[in-house]
């Protein structure tokens, strides 16, 4: 027998439900399947008011396997990791760390990465940092450089190929 | 000469019989040594396998009886009675416990039919060598103890006094009454709590055989069912209760009247270092706090103490000590009650943060007449009428990281609130309930909560993350998933709906009671549906909400249930006492007393006899069959009635053999 | 005391005050530290992507200070849960913690879990210790009415075990405290920057940044405190567009709390770096008296 949500004619993907429980289990010892649905996460998201972000549903979709839904959706990106849902969830359930696993399962997928992310990803890639030094600006409109401020130069992975081959290698991995 | 035993297989209709081939084993234990009949049946524990296992002992002449069934927890006390009514004594019986041990926790037949045996062969080489057993007497106090003077100790103090026993009700604070005492309305009825309380006080008080001891503490329970010794510390109250008129004069006297926070009011009132909880408690006799009172913690109250100046009866005694006294008793009943969860844990909340921030016993206080606003409903923070009022429920409860535990209560009193609210301050003020799940399980409760659906109140399906102070007011975001819809309400009055918790010193309570505690804290009833005011301890019972949360009907009835269990003990002239307990051989006994410093319930003396010899001697009606002596025995003296090692070893070898 | 300085990436590479009051201000408490050689990003930032690789670039942090014999020290609160997740993960699970060895053998490290992590609060309230911080004051801030803000990976999420109480943080205000400064309790105090969100919507990002700050303004605090390079980065660097998003002319001091104990401490504001806050620090007293 089956259950099919008539408004997408979507069905339970049981088994990446499986695997994202597992990860959950593995990582934060919790399992969505014990939300009650009572929305405290909802009720305090910081990213609920400005973007719509509704933890509570991402859980309850979850729960119901409709993870095609969500991972082809922008909204799980909206997500601030600020924790709060985390913190304060009655039943232990983390809906932030749902979401990360719903977006590693949308890149994993092939799925387009939004905004600046291929942008750190690369730079870590290549120089082990989200970005390269940079010289800034004072209040005065004074450019200023590490050196310029008595700051030591920062000392990058030794080996630069040996540490991209390690970054390629894990980047396919699943946790 | 070995015992002549018979083998009885149960089916247990096909609890035993789809995973044990029943046939198979009948079948082996006849060829068993020393097993003369071998019989199954599909419910052993019927009439009719009764009268099978009666007439196989009569016509078989056996001695002994294997039962191969269910746990001995379930029948072994019935089946003691069938054997016994077959003419051999009752304590010639082994049971196999082939369902539980075997056809439940395994799959493979073929597998299982074996366990089954093994099990079987074990019991049976034990049967052949047990020894009948008579049980001894015991005398029986049929003086009860009640511990806790809440509604629960109440009514148990009341029921076993009208059966004629003697009753002690001991309460630790200066009043009975407890948590319902604080109540001003009780749902679904909305009765008004004092006024059906009140009489049940007096009652209790003044009943010729309850005999009332408040602001007493058990510091030390000893002995067992029928006849335990316990140490009662009555404190100080420095106050002569035999001349205190309560007339109050010295609580309006008092230099530090209006300082001192009342617990009573939860924290919302003021009284006198010298006070009266309430105008209702029994006994009407003022108590000084020695942790505030001037005098007691200073020695010097002013230019002198104004109660004792006040006081017309000379009732003021500073020099009162601490008493101990010892009560005699066949039976206890626990009703010691329960906190609530001290709601500044859940930080979030905003308890303590803001004095707008109220828990719904505070609430009870301020619409309470008698309450520290009397009945007025106003503002800690301004003793400003709210306009509007917010709860929060399951505050801690249903709770993975506070109480795991439903409160039970929290849903029906914030619902009365909205109806005592609304009755108080019209539709004035606004109310928000926020809920996960409003639970409204009792008789009556789902039409009072119909009722509250129609009282213009805005329910909230949904939990706050928090409370946000805002100047004068507080801030609540909820998403509401009815409407899926965040909103955000502004309101001057949050009442939390806290969880339900074990008193702060159950645990410690637990161990002078020799009681054992659920998970959660609470005390663990022997058996959750068929014994659910037993303790593991013989002759101790528990009631109300120190068993876990309850609401006022619940714990009246089982107050009643606890007393009635009690006044089984109590009525009896003695008891039986199991005779699985300790015995020593003189001879092997070198008189080491390790036995006597391990007893748990100091059941073993040392016995010296002429010759100057010493050997341990048990007291049959102290010891409880634990076993702790017997396996700290170095030279193997200490045995265990119906578990010797001769019985046990061979048991085990055959087990272990099959 | 010695610690390994984890840098991480937001500090050493545009967020310079807080670096260089790091490093004045530590050796002053008597904390001596080494610079990490060869370190890299902790990951969390692109956690959103693989989270594997979040665990990998930590566990490959946390094995250089191991090679050190060090403990960690890391100022950014980011860098400071990444590396407190990894090393709860790996701790519990052996075979994780060999998955993930396997990567980093080509680097010749190893995670073994000696090293422990510190961040800048409670290095500074649990191993130093406020008693310290109060004999080393030249210029009590006083009655400076700050408003503190941790960063939401300071103090969440709990389980993990963080350097402060997750609803009631308290460690920054009595380091404050204990300087002179006057810190208050807020409403909006453990809200969230919004800064992860730069990344994809950076709109979003500073209308939480002008939110928090906004309330800040109204409720006349004197000057607002953090530990946490990509917040500041939010609050300070950003502080005018941020306004912009809530229509609201912020002009709200931003310090880290290495600044500020520094000018406390009477260190020069040129070696704090004060002249690299974008927000409007020299309304403050001890910054303005040129
Ligand atoms: S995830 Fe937690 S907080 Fe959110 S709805 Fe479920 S139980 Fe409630
Ligand atoms: S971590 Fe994400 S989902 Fe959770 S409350 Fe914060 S913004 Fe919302
Ligand atoms: S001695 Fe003083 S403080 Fe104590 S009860 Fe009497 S009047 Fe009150
Ligand atoms: S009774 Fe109601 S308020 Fe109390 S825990 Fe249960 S559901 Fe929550």
């Amino acid at each position: 027998m089956s259950i099919t949500d008539l408004t997408s004619m979507g069905e339970p993907q049981t088994e990446q439900r499986k695997e994202i429980n597992e990860r959950l289990r593995r990582l934060q010892d919790e399992i969505s399947d014990y939300c009650y649905q009572c929305a405290k996460c909802t009720s305090g998201c910081e990213a609920h008011k400005l973007l719509e972000l509704e933890p509570h549903k991402i859980v309850a979709l979850l729960k119901r396997g409709l993870i095609d839904e969500m991972i082809n959706s922008e909204i799980i990106w909206t997500c601030m990791s600020c924790f709060k849902c985390r913190e304060r969830c009655p039943q232990k359930v983390a809906p932030v760390e749902i979401l990360f696993a719903l977006k590693n399962l949308a890149v994993a997928s092939g799925k387009q990465i939004p905004g600046n992310y291929t942008a750190m990803l690369q730079s870590v890639l290549s120089i082990g940092l989200l970005q390269d030094v940079k010289s800034i600006t004072t209040k005065d409109n004074k450019t200023k450089t590490r050196t310029d401020l008595g700051l030591p130069e920062i000392s990058k992975p030794a080996d630069p190929t040996k540490f991209q081959m390690m970054l390629s290698k894990i980047a396919v991995e699943k946790v | 000469m070995d015992n002549k035993i018979g083998v009885f297989v149960c089916h247990c209709g096909i609890n035993i019989a789809s995973t044990v081939n029943v046939k198979d084993l009948v079948d082996y234990a006849k060829t068993l040594d020393g097993v003369a009949v071998s019989k199954d049946y599909k419910y052993m524990c019927s009439d009719v396998g009764a009268n099978l296992i009666k007439d196989s002992i009569k016509k078989n002449k056996l001695d002994g009886v294997v039962i191969a069934c269910c746990s001995p927890r379930m029948h072994e006390h019935t089946f003691r009675g069938v054997v016994e009514a077959g003419g051999i004594n009752a304590f010639n019986l082994e049971i196999a416990n082939i369902r539980e041990q075997c056809s439940w926790v395994h799959e493979d037949k073929y597998r299982a039919t074996e366990k089954a045996k093994a099990l079987v062969c074990g019991a049976v080489a034990k049967a052949k060598l047990l020894e009948p057993l008579e049980p001894s007497k015991i005398k029986v106090n049929p003086t009860a103890l009640v511990i806790g003077g809440g509604i629960a100790g109440i009514q148990s103090a009341l029921d076993l006094a009208e059966e004629g026993h003697k009753v002690y009700l001991v309460e630790k604070s200066p009043t009975i009454g407890g948590r319902m005492a604080q109540l001003d309305k009780t749902f679904p009825t909305l009765d008004c709590s004092s006024c059906i309380l009140t009489p049940k006080m007096m009652e209790v008080a003044n009943h010729s055989n309850v005999e009332l001891l408040t602001y007493s503490e058990v510091t030390g329970v000893e002995g067992s069912i029928g006849n335990y010794t316990v140490k009662v510390n009555k404190k100080a109250r420095y106050v002569d209760l035999d001349k205190c008129t309560g007339c109050g004069d010295c609580v309006e006297a008092c230099r530090l009247k209006g300082r001192i926070i009342s617990e009573f009011d939860e924290g919302l009132g003021k009284r006198s270092a010298v006070y009266i909880p309430f105008p209702q408690a029994v006994p009407l006799k003022c108590t000084i706090d020695k942790d505030t009172c001037l005098m007691l913690t200073r020695g010097k109250c002013g230019t002198g103490p104004l109660c004792v100046e006040a006081c017309d009866a000379g009732a003021i005694d500073f020099k009162q000590k601490d008493e101990e006294v010892e009560l005699n008793v066949g039976a206890i009943v626990v009703a010691t009650g329960y906190d609530v969860l001290d709601p500044s844990a859940m930080h979030e909340y905003g308890y303590g943060r803001s004095d707008d921030v109220i828990t719904t016993l505070g609430m009870e206080r301020l619409i309470n007449s008698s309450g520290p606003t009397s009945g007025e409903i106003l503002r800690p923070s301004n003793g400003e009428k709210p306009k509007s009022i917010t709860y929060i429920l399951c505050v801690g409860s249903r709770d993975e990281t506070e109480c795991t535990w439903c409160c039970r209560i929290g849903c029906m009193s914030a619902l009365k609130h909205v109806y005592l609210l609304k009755e108080k301050l019209g539709d004035d003020v606004e109310i928000n309930v926020c809920y996960t799940d409003i639970r409204s399980f009792g008789k009556g409760y789902e039409e009072f909560y119909r009722k509250i659906r129609g009282m213009k109140t805005n329910f909230f399906r949904g939990r706050p993350s928090e409370v946000r102070n805002a100047g004068d007011h507080m801030t609540i975001d909820i998403f509401d998933t009815t409407t899926n819809k965040l909103f955000e309400i502004k309101t001057d009055l949050v009442v939390l709906v806290p969880a339900l918790v074990p008193r702060a010193d159950s645990d410690e309570f637990a161990r002078i009671l020799r009681i054992s505690q659920s998970a959660d804290g609470f005390y663990l009833e022997a058996h959750p549906k068929l014994r659910p005011m037993d303790t593991f301890t013989g002759g101790t019972f528990i009631a109300g909400c120190c068993q876990g949360p309850k609401d006022i009907q619940d714990s009246v009835a089982q107050a009643s249930g606890a007393a009635a269990r009690a006044a089984n003990i109590l009525s009896k002239k003695e008891l039986e006492s199991e005779p699985l307990i300790s015995c020593v051989d003189e001879d092997l006994c070198s008189g080491c007393s390790t036995c006597i410093a391990i007893c748990p319930y100091n059941a073993i003396e040392l016995d010296t006899e002429k010759d100057g010899k010493s050997h341990a001697k048990v007291n049959e009606a102290l010891c409880m069959g634990c076993g702790a002596c017997v396996v700290s025995c170095p030279s193997g003296a200490m045995q265990q009635k119906g578990f010797k090692d001769k019985q046990i070893k061979p048991m085990i070898e055959e087990t272990v053999k099959k | 005391m010695k610690y390994a300085l984890y840098p991480g990436c937001v500090m050493p590479t545009e967020q310079y005050a807080y670096e260089m009051s790091i490093r004045e201000v530590m050796p002053k408490l008597d904390v001596e530290l080494v610079d990490l050689k060869g370190f890299s990003c902790c990951g969390e930032p692109i956690k959103s992507v693989n989270q594997m690789l979040t665990l990998t670039l930590s566990a490959r942090n946390l094995a250089i200070a191991e090679k050190e014999g060090l403990d960690i020290f890391a100022p950014c609160p980011i860098c400071h849960l990444a590396l407190s997740e990894c090393k709860r993960i790996l701790d519990a699970d052996p075979a994780m913690n060999e998955r993930v060895n396997k990567f980093l053998e080509d680097e010749g490290l190893k995670y073994s879990g000696t090293s422990d992590i510190v961040s800048t609060i409670d290095l500074i309230h649990d191993k130093i210790g406020i008693e310290k911080i109060k004999k080393l004051v030249k210029k009590p801030l006083k009655d400076l009415k700050v408003a503190t803000h941790n960063g939401c990976h300071l103090i969440r999420p709990s389980e993990i075990g963080r350097p402060d109480d997750s609803e009631n943080p308290q460690k920054m205000d009595k380091i404050l405290k204990a300087v002179g400064a006057n810190p208050l309790d807020y409403p909006e105090k453990l809200d969230c920057c919004g800064g992860l969100l730069t990344a994809n919507l950076p709109e979003a990002a500073l209308t939480k940044t002008g939110q928090k700050l906004k309330g800040v303004q109204d409720q006349g605090f004197d000057a607002f405190i953090d530990t946490c390079p990509w917040c500041h980065r939010q609050y300070d660097s950003k502080q005018t567009k941020a306004g912009e998003t809530v229509a609201a002319k912020l002009d709200v001091p931003v310090l880290y709390l290495t600044q500020i104990l520094g000018l406390s401490f009477g260190i020069s504001k040129d070696k704090l770096g004060l002249d690299l806050n974008l927000s409007p620090v020299e309304k403050l007293a001890v910054v303005g008296g040129k």
